[in-house]
C-alpha cells in the first residue's frame, strides 16, 4: 500500500493523520481503562492476577494470562499515549514517554538512563532492535547461576513464539546512511556487518522509533499484546505508581510469605499524588516494572531479602559513544535507527575477560545527540552545525561477567523513589577506551573528515593515527568519559537456588510465595544485545508456568489462529 | 523498610561539597539547614524563579554561543522562549528531580555558591559569556565528583531544550518530523 494513500501531510507538527489507531478503537468498543484522563480509580480491585508494568515483560504477560482465562489487571504509572499523540518530536516524548521526565540518571549522575514510562514500557519508545539471547549468555548463566535448563536450544521455541507474534525478521530495506557507514568501515577493516532483526510491521522508515511510532508499525506491546489482553476483558489502570506490597506477617522461621494486597497511588503525569490510594487484592502478583523500578518497589515493601541480593547486580551495558563527520549527508534522524550491528568485539576475547562491547549506531535527532555529544560554545555550534553529516556509532559494553563487573544496585531516596547507584570503575572504563578506539577506526575506514570520541577532553581527530595516539593518551574517568544507557537489567536476578538470586528460574520470588517478576529484573548479568528478546522470551516461557501453575492452562505466546 | 533512604543526589552534592573543603566559612553556612532561609530560592512553585532565570540566561549564552541571535531583540526575544521552555521542562520532572535541582539553583544562586561551586567571580547578571564559559570549562574538565555533576545538569538541561526548540533547528540543518 503506498503511505499516501492513508495520510495527509499536515506539515511541520510531525503529526499523521489517516492513520487507524488501536488505542481509539479499542477505547471506543470499552476497553476497561482507568486513571489520569480515562477516571478515577476505585477504593479497591480484587482479580486473579495483578501485573505492575505494561512494557515488554508485562505486555507478553497479560496477554498469555488472559487468554488462560484469567482476571488480569495491569498497574502502569506512565499514560496510555497512541499514535496520534506520537508528533516525532523530542520535546513531547522525552517528557511524556520516558522515565524522569527523560531526565532519569544514575546517582552520581554520570550515566543518563533512556526508560520508557508510558503504556508498553520501553517497548513504546525503543528502537526495535531485536537479538535472540546470545548463546554464550545463557550459558554462562548455566554454570554461575544453575539456569542450566536455559540454554539456547531449549529458549528457541519461546523466541520462535515471540518472533511469530511480534513480527521479527531482518530489516530488508536499505540501511540508512548512518548505518551505511558503520556498514562500510566494518567492511573496510575485515569485520562481519550482519544486518538487525526488527519487530515491524509495513515500516515506514521514518526513524523516529525513539519518540513512538506514528505509524503504529513498530509491534511494540502498545500495539499488540496490551490490546489483546484487553480485548480479552483485562483491566489497564494508568497514572497509577504501585507503592508498596502488603505483605503477610513473618510466620515461625520461615521466610516464606504472602502478599495480600498491592497499595496503588495514581499521580499526576510528573509522578506527583492525584488522589486516594488504591488497593488491590489478587491470586498472585506479576512485578513488570522494569529493572529500577522492580527491585524499588519490593525494597518499599519490605520483601524478604536474606542473602542481601534484592537491588544488586544491576546491569546498563554502559554505552559510550562516536562521533564522525562524514563528507556526505548523512541525515542521521532518517530511516530505521538500528539495522546493521557487530558482535565481532563481544566474541574476541574470554567472557570474563576485558569487557567486550557491541557496536550499533543511534538515531542522530538534534535533542539527543547534541545533549550528549560534548562541548560549549563555539565548538558546540561548530559540532551543531554539522549535524546533517554527523554519522554516529555507540558501543554497549557488555557488563557483569567479570568479577569487577558487579553492576550497580538500586536504593530507595527519601520520598520512596528509586535511584540506581552504579559506579563507573576502571574495568569498565579502560572498555570505554578499547570501544572509542574501535569506533574511530572504524569511521576513519568508511571515509570519516574528523572523528570524536565522546569525551570531554577529547578533539576532533582528523586521521586514524591521530585519534588513535590521542585516545591513548586521554585520561579515561568518570565523567570526563562520556557514557549513557537505555539498556537496565538485573536487580531481581533469578537462581536455581536462594542465595544467589532472588527469584527462581520460573519467576516466582524465592521467599514470596504469590509474586513473580517476569521483565529484565530477572537477569542474572547484562545480555550483550539489547534485550527486548529476552525480556519477552522469558516472560513468555515463565507465563506458561504460571498460567499451568494457576489454572491448569496450557499456553502459548503464538497461536496458529493468529497467523 | 530493609533499605537505607539513601540520601537524595542534591544532599549528597552538599555533602561531598564539603568534604572538598572548597568554600569558605560562609559558604558552609549558606551550604547547612539554612539555604532556603539566607538565599532565594531557585525554584518557585516548579519554575525558574527571577534569580535562576538570570542565572540560566548567563548559562545558556555560554553554553549556546552564537548559535543564538546577535546582541539584540531577537537574541533578547530567543531567550525569553527558551526560558519558558526550560520551564515547561522541569514541570515535567518527577519531583525528586525538580527538588534537587531547585536546591542546586538556590546554591548557585548565592554569592558563595557561585563562587565556590563554579568559580565564577562576577555576579551571573553581570558576567561576561567568556567568562562563564571559561568557568564551565574548567568544570566539564574537572575530575571532581561534584564539578561534573553542577556542568551537567546546567549544561545538558539547556542543550536539551534549545535543540528541541524548532526555533534551532535550520541553525542545525534539522528539517523537523518526517511525514514520508
Amino acid at each position: 500500500m503506498s503511505s499516501s494513500d492513508i495520510r495527509d501531510n499536515d506539515g511541520p507538527s510531525g503529526a499523521i493523520t489517516g492513520i487507524p489507531d488501536p488505542i481509539a478503537e479499542g477505547l471506543a468498543r470499552g476497553w476497561k481503562v482507568r486513571g489520569g484522563p480515562h477516571g478515577a480509580l476505585p477504593e479497591r480491585i480484587d482479580c486473579d492476577v495483578a501485573i505492575i508494568g505494561s512494557g515488554a515483560g508485562a505486555g507478553v504477560t497479560a496477554e498469555m494470562l488472559a487468554r488462560a482465562g484469567l482476571q488480569v489487571l495491569i498497574i502502569e504509572e506512565g499514560p496510555l499515549k497512541s499514535s496520534r499523540d506520537f508528533r516525532q518530536r523530542e520535546s513531547d516524548a522525552y517528557t511524556q514517554l520516558y522515565q524522569e521526565g527523560g531526565g532519569r540518571k544514575t546517582a552520581d549522575q554520570a550515566i543518563p538512563v533512556l526508560q520508557g514510562r508510558c503504556v508498553g514500557g520501553s517497548t513504546t519508545v525503543n528502537w526495535a532492535g531485536s537479538f535472540r539471547t546470545p548463546a554464550e549468555t545463557l550459558a554462562f548463566w548455566g554454570e554461575r547461576f544453575g539456569l542450566s535448563t536455559l540454554n539456547f536450544d531449549a529458549m528457541q521455541p519461546w523466541f520462535e513464539q515471540v518472533e511469530k507474534r511480534l513480527n521479527i525478521s531482518p530489516w530488508l530495506t536499505e540501511a540508512n546512511a548512518n548505518n551505511q557507514v558503520l556498514r562500510r568501515g566494518l567492511e573496510k577493516v575485515g569485520v562481519p556487518a550482519p544486518t538487525i532483526n526488527r519487530n515491524v510491521k509495513g515500516c515506514w522508515n521514518l526513524g523516529s522509533c525513539g519518540l513512538g511510532c506514528p505509524t503504529n508499525a513498530k509491534q511494540s506491546m502498545l500495539v499488540t499484546t496490551i490490546p489483546a489482553a484487553l480485548d480479552l476483558g483485562a483491566t489497564l489502570l494508568v497514572q497509577t505508581r504501585a507503592e508498596r506490597f502488603e505483605l503477610q506477617s513473618k510466620l515461625g522461621n520461615s521466610d516464606e510469605r504472602e502478599a495480600e494486597a498491592l497499595i496503588c497511588q495514581p499521580i499526576q503525569t510528573d509522578g506527583s499524588p492525584a488522589g486516594a490510594p488504591l488497593r488491590v487484592r489478587a491470586k498472585h502478583f506479576v512485578v513488570a516494572g522494569g529493572a529500577i523500578n522492580s527491585p524499588a518497589l519490593l525494597l518499599r515493601s519490605d520483601a524478604p531479602d536474606p542473602f542481601n541480593l534484592l537491588g544488586r547486580r544491576t546491569f546498563l551495558h554502559p554505552t559510550v559513544a562516536s562521533c564522525s563527520v562524514m563528507p556526505e549527508v548523512v541525515n542521521g534522524w532518517a530511516g530505521a535507527p538500528l539495522a546493521v550491528y557487530s558482535d565481532h568485539f563481544l566474541s574476541t576475547q574470554a567472557m570474563d575477560g576485558v569487557i567486550g562491547y557491541k557496536l550499533e549506531t543511534a538515531p542522530v535527532h538534534p535533542g539527543l545527540v547534541l545533549t550528549n555529544l560534548g562541548g560549549i560554545g563555539s565548538k558546540l555550534a561548530e559540532r551543531a552545525r554539522a549535524l546533517p553529516q554527523t554519522a554516529v556509532l555507540i558501543g554497549l559494553l557488555r557488563d557483569g561477567f567479570h568479577p569487577d563487573s558487579i553492576g550497580g544496585s538500586v536504593k530507595l531516596r527519601r520520598d520512596g523513589s528509586p535511584a540506581l547507584d552504579y559506579p563507573v570503575n576502571a574495568y569498565l572504563l579502560e572498555g570505554a577506551r578499547r570501544a572509542h578506539l574501535t569506533m574511530a577506526e572504524v569511521q576513519f575506514a568508511a571515509g570519516a573528515r574528523s572523528v570524536h570520541p565522546v569525551h570531554e577532553l577529547a578533539q576532533d581527530y582528523r586521521s586514524w593515527a591521530e585519534a588513535k595516539a590521542a585516545i591513548q593518551a586521554l585520561p579515561y574517568k568518570p565523567f570526563i568519559t562520556g557514557f549513557a544507557s537505555a539498556h537496565v537489567m538485573g536487580g531481581c536476578g533469578m537462581a536455581a537456588d536462594a542465595a544467589r538470586g532472588v527469584v527462581r528460574p520460573d519467576g516466582q520470588h524465592w521467599q514470596l510465595r504469590n509474586v513473580s517478576v517476569h521483565d529484565g529484573s530477572t537477569f542474572p548479568t547484562s545480555i550483550g544485545a539489547n534485550p527486548q528478546m529476552t525480556v519477552y522470551s522469558q516472560a513468555a516461557r515463565m507465563t506458561a508456568g504460571l498460567a499451568r501453575r494457576l489454572n491448569g492452562r496450557e499456553v502459548r505466546l503464538f497461536s496458529p489462529s493468529q497467523s | 523498610m530493609n533499605a537505607t533512604p539513601m540520601s537524595s543526589p542534591a544532599s549528597m552534592q552538599r555533602r561531598r561539597f564539603l568534604k572538598l573543603g572548597l568554600g569558605a566559612t560562609a559558604l558552609l553556612a549558606v551550604a547547612g539547614a539554612g539555604t532556603a532561609l539566607l538565599s532565594k530560592p531557585g525554584l518557585i512553585e516548579g519554575r525558574l524563579s527571577a534569580p535562576s532565570r538570570q542565572l540560566m540566561r548567563a548559562i545558556t549564552v555560554a553554553v549556546c554561543g552564537d548559535l543564538l541571535p546577535p546582541e539584540g531583540p531577537a537574541r533578547e526575544a530567543r531567550l525569553a522562549r527558551h526560558m519558558d521552555q526550560l520551564d515547561r521542562q522541569i514541570a515535567g520532572f518527577p519531583p525528586a528531580l525538580r527538588g534537587d535541582l531547585g536546591q542546586l539553583l538556590t546554591l548557585l544562586g548565592t554569592a558563595p555558591g557561585r563562587l565556590g561551586l563554579m568559580g565564577l567571580r562576577s555576579p551571573w547578571a553581570e558576567a561576561s559569556a567568556a567568562e562563564v564559559q571559561a568557568r564551565l570549562q574548567v568544570m566539564g574538565h574537572s575530575s571532581l565528583a561534584l564539578r561534573q555533576q553542577v556542568f551537567h545538569a546546567l549544561r545538558d538541561l539547556n542543550c536539551l531544550v534549545f535543540f528541541n526548540d524548532p526555533a534551532s533547528w535550520a541553525l542545525v540543518g534539522y528539517p523537523g518530523p518526517r511525514t514520508n
